[in-house]
């Protein structure tokens, strides 16, 4: 269906991740989960053939490419593994934030190394996670420099990203966002989540005892930080509904390529109307994600609102997908609950994205109060 | 240096038609792709580049929309690239395709090295290469499974053929096929992607070469085609071996063995 709407530069983008997908994502996808890992080998191709370089401006030597491309990209890579999604999700939502509200002296100290590292946002402490009361990191200015202190928990590629982005206090109910990375005195990486899904992509702690930084990596404003933190959700939610969609494509996969060419007794389970509600109901919540999280983009690339639509993607397509997940399971019965095939670990990384970014019950919320104000 | 890729689009489906009246392929409304062995011939052009920033050209014949490869190759990497397009080149077989080919390789000028993949997956002939190979009076490698350019001076190449190998070298500029086993297309880069469409397409028709008119398109082509049909599909046949792992390997190499498989 999107194939349609693609520009040349876009539908070559796209020919080329499917084919990157089908070769060097998806005959890993079980390993990945096993392993909890795709550093050996399958990150650096990702480095290599310059996916981390995806939304960077062409003067850092990035593609530049829109949040429409940005988002089917991630799509492809999710229906081989979603890991691999999240874990360019994660760096992708950095970057826009960094090229939004960064000052000039801080592109130029971290775009040009931003294609070969990962980037991380971080917001999330152990007192809380999406309410910023419960932010206890401060920044103290001292002279013409700042100084961190605090732990950011539960962060997309804590641990593997070299870069990050930090909400912290800088006053009385005022947050702001100070850019750190893992070479300063006073950085060190905390303790990795043994989460049970989406388990290539690390997801850490950091901790900054005494950090200094000048006052060019203040990103944006004093007391802008919730609004950047705010904007980074609405950023990443949208490609989370492009991960929940690879995600449904593949639980679609499995089912339909598994009825096809199996029987119960003589009937073809194509035949079966309880095995086709399940098959449509899959196909159904993937188009359907698929359309609202492309319209987040449209929106984001045409410079309009889309706080609502990206919260919609990522709330309908999670329960969907781990619905679709199940459906897919049932399609292929004992096969499906044996660990054999990826059905399992496809339910498992989809319920982590009814969490990450926002609970689903806070997008609602955030959804309601939207339609209220209209 | 300067290197040459030769590159042709082929039909995207596995599925191809044949137009009844024609012989022909049916090329109209089917999506195109750069012909598998053309992407190893690129890459063999961009390795030999990595290494001695060489230039390398990308050259196609065909519709205005075999652009898309083009653009493929710049996206691969090549610096250029150019399309000779023109309605007197349609209807040419495999002779014709060469004289265009070689004088456009002609016209480009100081050309080292001509690189082609070792057939087009549509057609299957594998032969344009070597005529433009012939027309151009240069040596030619065909079927190379390794490659290395020593210096400025030779190529030299491992042959490999279906029971046997050779090992080649010829004096440069030479025209060398390259079979897939060679190496491993690189991915277009989103940035080399995104690049590849601020570039021009040079676009040559016969005016800006110099074939003659009757060697040109259908008039320059003796080939004709009689009957293009898809080999009927026979059904498998299966066998089941019975008994113990042993028992069966020996029954398997025995079958095996009777059929010349092994």
């Amino acid at each position: 269906m999107f194939d349609n709407t693609m520009t040349a530069k876009q539908k070559m983008l796209h020919e080329m991740v499917v084919d990157f997908t089908e070769n060097e994502v998806a005959p890993f996808d079980m390993e990945i989960d096993r392993k909890g890992d795709f550093t050996d080998g399958l990150f650096q191709k990702l480095i290599d053939t310059g996916f981390l370089a995806l939304t960077l401006p062409k003067e850092y030597g990035g593609a530049e490419f829109d949040p429409i491309a940005v988002a089917q990209t991630i799509n492809d890579l999710s229906y081989g593994n979603a890991s691999v999604g999240v874990t360019l999700e994660g760096h992708y939502k950095s970057i826009d934030q960094l090229l939004l509200y960064g000052n000039q002296a801080l592109l130029d100290e971290y775009l040009p190394t931003a294609s070969q590292r990962i980037f991380a946002f971080s917001n999330t402490e152990p007192s809380g996670g999406s309410n910023p009361t419960g932010i206890r990191s401060t920044a103290v200015k001292e002279g013409d420099h700042w100084v961190l202190n605090g732990d950011k928990v539960m962060i997309t590629n804590g641990g593997l990203a070299e870069v990050y982005t930090v909400l912290v206090k800088t006053g009385d109910n005022e947050f702001s966002c100070f850019v750190v990375d893992k070479d300063m005195p006073g950085f060190t990486f905390g303790k990795r989540e043994d989460f049970i899904g989406l388990r290539g992509t690390p997801v850490g702690e950091i901790v900054m005892d005494n950090i200094v930084v000048p006052e060019s990596h203040l990103l944006g404003k004093r007391g802008q930080g919730i609004e950047i933190a705010d904007q980074a959700h609405d950023d990443a939610r949208i490609l989370m509904g492009a991960v929940l969609t690879g995600i449904m494509e593949h639980a679609l996969k499995i089912a339909t390529d598994y009825a096809k060419q199996r029987k119960a007794l003589d009937t073809p389970l194509t035949e079966l109307q309880v095995i086709q509600e399940k098959i449509a109901n899959i196909a159904i919540s993937k188009e359907l994600t698929k359309l609202v999280y492309q319209q987040a983009a449209i929106n984001k690339q045409n410079h309009l609102p889309y706080m609502e639509e990206a919260a919609m993607a990522k709330t309908f397509g999670s329960r969907s997908a781990v619905a679709a997940g199940d459906d897919a399971l049932q399609v292929l019965a004992g096969y499906g609950y044996s660990r054999e095939y990826p059905i399992e670990h496809l339910i498992r990384d989809a319920r982590a994205l009814e969490i990450a970014e926002g609970t689903v019950e806070k997008m609602r919320s955030a959804i309601a109060k939207a339609e209220f104000a209209k | 240096m300067k290197i040459v890729v030769a590159i042709k689009q082929v039909p995207k489906t596995d599925s191809v038609k044949i137009d009844e009246k024609t012989n022909n392929l049916v090329r109209n409304g089917v999506e195109g792709v750069i012909n598998q062995f053309d992407k190893n011939a690129i890459e063999a052009a961009l390795q030999i580049k990595d290494e001695t920033n060489a230039e390398v050209i990308a050259l196609s014949m065909g519709p205005n929309d075999f652009e898309t490869s083009l653009r493929g190759a710049l996206a691969m990497g090549a610096d250029s690239a150019v399309l000779l397009s023109s309605r007197a080149f349609a209807g040419a077989d495999t002779l014709a395709t060469a004289a265009v080919l070689a004088s456009a390789i002609k016209k480009i000028g100081d050309v080292d090295l001509v690189v082609f993949g070792r057939q087009a997956v549509d057609a299957d002939t594998g032969q344009v290469g070597p005529i433009v190979a012939d027309k151009l009076d240069l040596p030619q490698i065909t079927y190379a499974s390794s490659l290395r350019v020593i210096g400025d001076s030779r190529v030299s190449a491992v042959s490999l053929l279906d029971h046997s190998e050779k090992r080649i070298s010829a004096q440069l500029p030479a025209v060398v096929t390259v079979r897939s086993e060679l190496n491993k297309p690189r991915y277009a880069t989103p940035r080399n992607i995104m690049l590849s469409f601020d570039k021009d397409i040079t676009v040559w028709s016969e005016k800006d070469l110099d074939v003659p008119e009757n060697e040109l398109g259908q008039a320059g082509s003796p080939t004709i085609v009689t009957k293009v049909y898809s080999p009927e599909k026979a059904a498998k046949q299966t066998m089941n071996l019975e008994g113990d792992p042993t028992t069966v390997a020996e029954k398997l190499i025995s079958e095996l063995s009777a059929k010349n498989v092994l």
